[in-house]
């Protein structure tokens, strides 16, 4: 009804509204190119180093959770998917710089954040959490890191936070990335890894004799980083992620990349949603 | 009639042959009456649109966000509730006695306002999918909170025993991150849903004002035409049924055009000053009763605190932002913190910088300060921290949560009040419509029927 109005009323308004130049300014849906919507193709930062998270194949493609859940979101919109590398500290310049239409990259809903960024979903909750070597067993919870070796990556805030936020006297040991943290962690010179609970289950299922605590301390809320003032765009993001749970594909997708890991997957359940106002 | 035929109808003025004034006289009227169906078909439909955006926001999504957030927020209570009795256990057996009264009463609550949601939702299929779905978890949270509870009631006295933490904890999961979150996002859909209505309506109400514009121009300039034509034909000065159609029209065009305006600018401060003001306290009263549940979790499943402590953090920065890495820090800042700061956070959005934010700021300023003495007593003296969240925390949660609801009428009374003022301009436009309509068509006839008439 009323598409059919606004179809009638724009063809008899031609003339009238091409002599009267501007009118009243109105706040409408994003005009043009600001939206996602509408977009034959949607370019998309994922991660290229997280195996199982978003990690880039030696041929240049790109796999992984945020990738296919990418994929999913874009077919949604009417769109298709172009992947670009976006590590940690690109996120944030890639959608500000107009290079990326969407991040899916691990990319944590924050207040500080969402002073530059918007964000749609989350679209996954994870937790901080911690890997061990099997035979570790005193090692149960976060306060139990206290006085022991934990892998602190450039760029990365999570072993600080344990620090910092819940005041655990851990020993902070430097590496370059998480394949590094392994390495560590296995010539036993660190006593566990602490991060994104997923990023944990990526590295537990690519490697033997880790032990995930399902410890979840941290929540993360996981989101779709876009810019600013889309919400039309944004608004269907969200309903995108509700039916992305709602047909099953959230946890079809959940098992493929970290079952097994240790993860607990037993229930799936949509996010709280940010909100796009 | 005759006798001015025989004279002057004949009479060549312009020329022209006397047979071509009553088809001119036809086509002039023909133009006119085509433009005044125009001009009032396009009154119909854009009151007709302004009308059904009127009702989406104030009688549909309106309401549902009231309805999915009074869902929500009997839920969060629900699962508030049973920790606090499981908190307070035997040797406080009044206040846990109180607790599951309240547990009761939240879940008639959220009964109905699942019932409500759900006739709400209508033929939307993924609200329904996501009503159904929150009814389905409710059952299995009864039956897990029911459990918890049995199994502290059947241990000794003490502290709530492991076996009755670990189903409530099942049960808190459950309702945490599987009914909470959908809950929510029916609040959101709402906002989406009245979002969207409101910049369509705008839309159309302000292409339908043009189209009415160039229709009422259009039929005024055929009957002027009409009028100019008979005066020179006729040699008459006026005609005064084509005169009271012309100002028929007019009146009617400029009322019409100026009462839909209006009706679009009542409808974006339904919007702007009442809609959104009460999603984004509807949103942090849910967040604060989270918060305030986790408060009671913090305390009672001490192996868990870290992450009830740091979901209070994340919360409470969504409600009133304040820079922090950890929540002693958040403490400080709010504490810090004036009223008249605009913020990020639901709080900050509605409450800053307006003379009634000043007490509802305050009062979450004073929930804080108690959070922070409870917290800062939780590791050492345990007992004295439960005594201050059942005593002075519960008070100052009681007393942040009905300055929220305060301002939360208010905002419902201005959005009621605009979207009422809306429909009662339409009602300014709609109701004199088939007056109008009949008293141009009979004065067009009346002012051109005698001039054919004289030429039969």
């Amino acid at each position: 009804m009323r598409a059919r109005l606004a179809a009638v009323l724009a063809a008899a308004l031609l003339a009238a509204a091409a002599c009267s130049g501007g009118g009243e300014p109105e706040d409408g849906p994003t005009a043009g190119g600001g939206s996602i919507l509408g977009k034959e193709t949607l370019v998309v930062g994922v991660r290229p180093d997280l195996p199982g998270i978003g990690f880039r194949r030696p041929d240049g493609t790109f796999e992984g959770y945020d990738v296919e859940v990418a994929r999913y979101l874009a077919a949604k919109l009417g769109a298709k998917p172009r992947y670009v590398p976006a590590l940690a500290a690109d996120r944030e310049t890639l959608l500000l710089q107009g290079r990326a239409d969407l991040i899916l990259a691990t990319f944590s809903v924050t207040q500080e954040r969402k002073k530059r960024v918007a964000f749609a979903g989350p679209y996954h909750i994870s937790y901080q959490d911690i890997l061990v070597r099997s035979d570790e067993k005193r090692i149960r919870g976060v306060r139990d890191l206290a006085g022991r070796g934990i892998c602190a990556v450039t760029g990365s805030n999570a072993a600080e936070r344990v620090v910092e936020e819940r005041g655990v006297a851990a020993r902070l040991v430097p590496a370059r990335d998480y394949a590094g943290c392994l390495d560590l962690l296995k010539e036993r010179r660190i006593d566990a890894i602490t991060t994104n609970d997923v990023i944990l289950a990526g590295l537990a299922r690519r490697e033997g004799g880790l032990r995930l605590l399902n410890a979840r301390f941290n929540e993360q809320r996981t989101g779709v980083g876009m810019r600013k003032g889309d919400l039309a765009g944004c608004e269907a993001l969200n309903r995108a992620i509700t039916e992305m749970y709602q047909d099953g594909t959230a946890a079809r997708l959940l098992r493929r990349w970290f079952g097994g890991s240790g993860l607990d997957l037993r229930s799936v359940h949509v996010p709280r949603f940010e909100g796009c106002g | 009639m005759a006798r001015a035929a025989v004279q002057v109808g004949p009479s060549p003025v312009g020329g022209r042959r006397a047979a071509d004034v009553p088809r001119r006289i036809r086509v002039l009227a023909g133009a006119a009456a085509a433009a005044l169906a125009v001009f009032f078909g396009a009154v119909w439909m854009v009151a007709g649109e302004a009308r059904d955006g009127l009702r989406v926001i104030g009688h549909d999504a309106g309401p549902q966000v009231v309805a999915t957030a009074g869902l929500y927020l009997a839920l969060s209570d629900m699962d508030g509730q049973v920790a606090l009795a499981l908190l307070a256990g035997e040797e406080r057996g009044e206040r846990r006695r109180a607790a599951l009264a309240r547990y009761e009463r939240r879940r008639g609550e959220a009964g109905q306002a699942l019932l409500r949601a759900s006739a709400l939702a209508g033929g939307d299929a993924a609200e329904r999918r996501t009503v159904q779905a929150v009814l389905d978890g409710l059952g299995r949270y009864e039956r897990l909170a029911a459990r918890a509870l049995l199994l502290d009631e059947q241990a000794p006295p003490g502290d709530a025993p492991a076996a009755a933490l670990a189903v409530y904890r099942d049960a808190a999961d459950l309702m945490r991150e599987e009914l909470l979150p959908q809950a929510y996002n029916l609040t959101l859909e709402s906002g989406t849903i009245v979002r969207r209505t409101h910049d369509e309506t705008r839309v159309a109400l302000f292409l339908g004002r043009w189209g009415m514009a160039a229709a009422a121009v259009a039929a005024l300039g055929c009957l002027v035409a009409l009028q100019v034509f008979l005066a020179r034909r006729f040699r008459r000065l006026i005609g005064p049924a084509l005169l009271l159609a012309t100002v028929v029209t007019a009146v009617y065009a400029c009322a019409g055009i100026a009462a839909l305006g209006g009706a679009a600018e009542t409808l974006t401060r339904a919007k702007r000053d009442g809609f959104d003001a009460v999603l984004s306290l509807a949103r942090a009263r849910a967040m604060s009763n989270d918060m305030h549940g986790d408060q009671t979790r913090y305390l009672l499943d001490r192996e868990r605190a870290d992450t009830y402590e740091h979901t209070y953090l994340n919360a409470a920065q969504s409600v009133y932002y304040v820079e922090a890495g950890n929540l002693r820090q958040y403490h400080q800042g709010v504490a810090r913190a004036t009223p008249a700061e605009r913020r990020p956070g639901f709080l900050g959005d509605v409450l800053a910088r307006r003379p009634s934010g000043a007490e509802p700021l305050a009062a979450y300023g004073g929930f804080q300060r108690a959070d922070a003495r409870m917290r800062a007593l939780a590791e050492e003296r345990r007992g004295e921290a439960v005594a201050l969240r059942l005593g002075a925390l519960e008070k100052a949660y009681d007393d942040y949560d009905a300055r929220l609801a305060d301002a939360a009428r208010r905002y419902v009374a201005v959005f009621e009040g605009a979207v009422r003022e809306g429909e009662d301009a339409l009602r300014d436009v709609t109701f004199p419509l088939p007056i109008a309509v009949i008293a141009a068509a009979a004065l067009l006839v009346g002012g051109v029927g005698p001039r054919l008439g004289e030429y039969r």
